[in-house]
């Protein structure tokens, strides 16, 4: 088919899908009404009459009339570092850096073996934690409880999806052990854990735990808060892989079986790599959800980036802005959770090559 | 293992699915070489008698041994007979995420540890055994169920077992591809593979099996070399079996 013919063709397709018919005409018309006139107010108001750069303050936005986009270009370090010392937010910088460069990292599948992927993200934990933290390469130490915004929300993201990936894939084998104890204890394990609200268990994790566990054991808050969500996390993450194993026909363990691999083979080879593709979906939600609940260890004391952001408008000059800040937010979870989405999209259209038929 | 011994000894072997008696006192002795060809009703236990030997099924009493290897509760001794009997199934249960080449390296390298390159050089030497060396890179998925099947017999093959076990292999195919397999198995029959082979392909059993067995409610009714049981049954259970599948 020559070009021509088939914009030829896409052109009929829309006249039929869009104005088949003068009700269908009408709604399209309106939509498309409705979409202009939102797109403009959003443009009129975020470009058009906003005020951009560090000059602008209340009265020059006023006279605007639109958005004042001068509270980020002042504030925008408050919102991307918190409480971090000032003088030391380049290290705040590079660690997110190096977050973001480990995730896409991992995301290359010629890097998808066992070796290099730890070799990644023992390097890049370790180049997160000096930068963060200080106290070597002549670094000042900086305490994890100054950690803020974009930094700690990206930490605790990646520390709950690292440790509660492991934590799910070891509850989910359990609970379809052979053995009915084991199955069934992993199995209330999982129910209680997913009984509790998160906001309780953070909770608990930062403040109560403390008291129950002996002195060497407590650490710092900010590694309890990361383990409770990171348990949280993996209850409803071992759900997910066990519905990916329901999934799988019993014949391929069998087949494993009579091939003699052993248990692990088996679980390493054949039924978790296939319990994972078809859970694909829902892990991604999950990873999704666990992106957005980071917000939630605001309530034991950290300052995360929306915390962060909430701060930037609240000291006097910027009090009427928080509208600009909050869009800035929007944009980069935006940015983390779209990401996200299409990297889901990608290793599904992946995976399903060469599975034409069944 | 003793390869001098008998490739599979069973004796007295009952199976239980809860109160249901699938197995009863089964004996059965297979030599090294030999085929056997189980037939009987469904429900009448075949299929379950050959997934104990390598244990997909546990049984409740009785002793397998395969080739002098007795079937105890060690995993030692379980590991060594899966190592050495290959096994077929209905439903060809290649692994869909990996490729035909994939399907056949697999089980040799981490198994039998050997090396990729002569792995892949004996997965081709049996995918051209079964006359599709041609699909190596393919998925499973791209594959029709007669060639699907192939590539689980070269599979199975890989291992270099000493026994094959068939479970029904031809009951999921179209019916213009059991032919296909069917040929494969005369072959390896031919190659003096020790073969246990559910199946209700009459034909096959005919010019393949050294035995027949048939088996009705978990037991053993009859067995005779091919010429006898088709020709002379002594059972009535069994005239009624084979009036049934040759009837048409």
């Amino acid at each position: 088919m020559t070009s021509a013919a088939r914009s030829r063709t896409g052109l009929k397709r829309w006249r039929k899908d869009y104005f088949g018919s003068p009700g269908a005409a009408l709604m399209t018309l309106f939509s498309l009404a409705a979409l202009g006139a939102i797109l403009w107010v959003l443009v009129d108001w975020g470009l058009i009459r906003a005020t951009f750069g560090a000059e602008g303050n209340q009265e020059t936005c006023a006279a605007g009339g639109g958005a004042c986009w001068s509270v980020i270009a002042v504030r925008w370090r408050v919102i991307l570092f918190g409480i971090y010392p000032f003088e030391e937010q380049w290290r705040a910088a590079l660690a997110c850096g190096t977050v973001a460069l480990v995730i896409l990292l991992s995301c290359i599948p010629r890097l998808w073996s066992f070796g290099r992927l730890a070799l990644i993200w023992t390097l890049g934990t370790a180049l997160f934690y000096a930068l963060m933290r200080g106290g070597v390469l002549g670094l000042a130490p900086v305490n994890e409880q100054q950690w803020g915004g974009l930094p700690l929300t990206l930490f605790v993201f990646v520390a709950t999806g690292v440790i509660g990936m492991p934590l799910a894939i070891g509850l989910a084998l359990l609970r379809r052990s052979d053995y009915p104890v084991i199955a069934r204890v992993s199995g209330w394990i999982i129910d209680t854990i997913r009984s509790l609200p998160l906001l309780s268990i953070l909770f608990t994790c930062a403040i109560v735990l403390p008291f129950m566990l002996p002195g060497f054991l407590i650490g710092e808050k900010l590694y309890r808060v990361v383990f409770g969500a990171a348990l949280f996390f993996a209850a409803y993450q071992a759900e997910i892989i066990r519905g990916g194993f329901q999934g799988i026909p019993s014949g391929q363990e069998e087949a494993a079986k009579a091939l003699g691999l052993s248990y692990w083979q088996r679980m390493g080879r054949i039924v978790l790599p296939q319990a994972f593709r078809l859970a694909l979906p829902a892990t991604i939600n999950q990873f999704v959800i666990a992106f957005m609940e980071t917000s939630l260890i605001v309530v034991v004391g950290f300052m995360e980036l929306l915390a962060a952001g909430n701060t930037a408008f609240k000291t006097g000059d910027w009090k009427f802005a928080y509208a600009e800040v909050y869009v800035f937010i929007a944009a980069i979870y935006f940015t983390f959770v779209f990401g996200l989405s299409r990297y889901g999209a990608y290793l599904e259209a992946r995976m399903n090559t060469g599975h034409a038929k069944d | 293992m003793d390869l001098t011994a008998p490739a599979i000894e069973i004796t007295g072997l009952d199976k239980f699915y809860g109160s249901f008696h699938a197995l009863k006192g089964i004996d059965l002795c297979v030599a090294k070489g030999e085929k056997v060809v189980i037939c009987g009703p469904s429900g009448s236990g075949k299929s379950t008698l050959i997934r104990c030997i390598n244990q997909l099924e546990e049984h409740d009493s009785g002793a397998i041994r395969v080739f002098g290897t007795a079937l105890d509760d060690s995993l030692a001794s379980l590991d060594e007979i899966r190592r050495e009997v290959g096994m077929v199934f209905q439903q060809f249960n290649l692994f869909p995420h990996m490729t035909v080449l994939e399907n056949c390296t697999l089980a040799p390298m981490l198994v039998r540890k050997t090396a990729r390159a002569e792995a892949e050089a004996i997965a081709m030497r049996y995918l051209e055994k079964v006359r599709i060396p041609d699909q190596a890179q393919k998925y499973p998925g791209q594959l029709s169920g007669g060639q699907q099947q192939r590539v689980a017999i070269a599979r199975a093959l890989c291992m270099q077992p000493e026994i094959l076990l068939f479970d029904e292999p031809t009951s999921a195919l179209d019916p213009e591809m059991i032919a296909e397999v069917l040929d494969v198995m005369v072959t390896l029959a031919q190659e003096g593979m020790t073969m246990v082979c559910v199946t209700h392909e009459m034909g096959f059993a005919r010019k393949v099996a050294d035995r027949v067995i048939f088996m009705d409610k978990g037991e053993i009714v009859e067995e005779a070399a091919p010429e006898a049981f088709f020709t002379a049954p002594r059972s009535e259970r069994t005239r009624l079996f084979l009036s049934q599948v040759l009837g048409h």
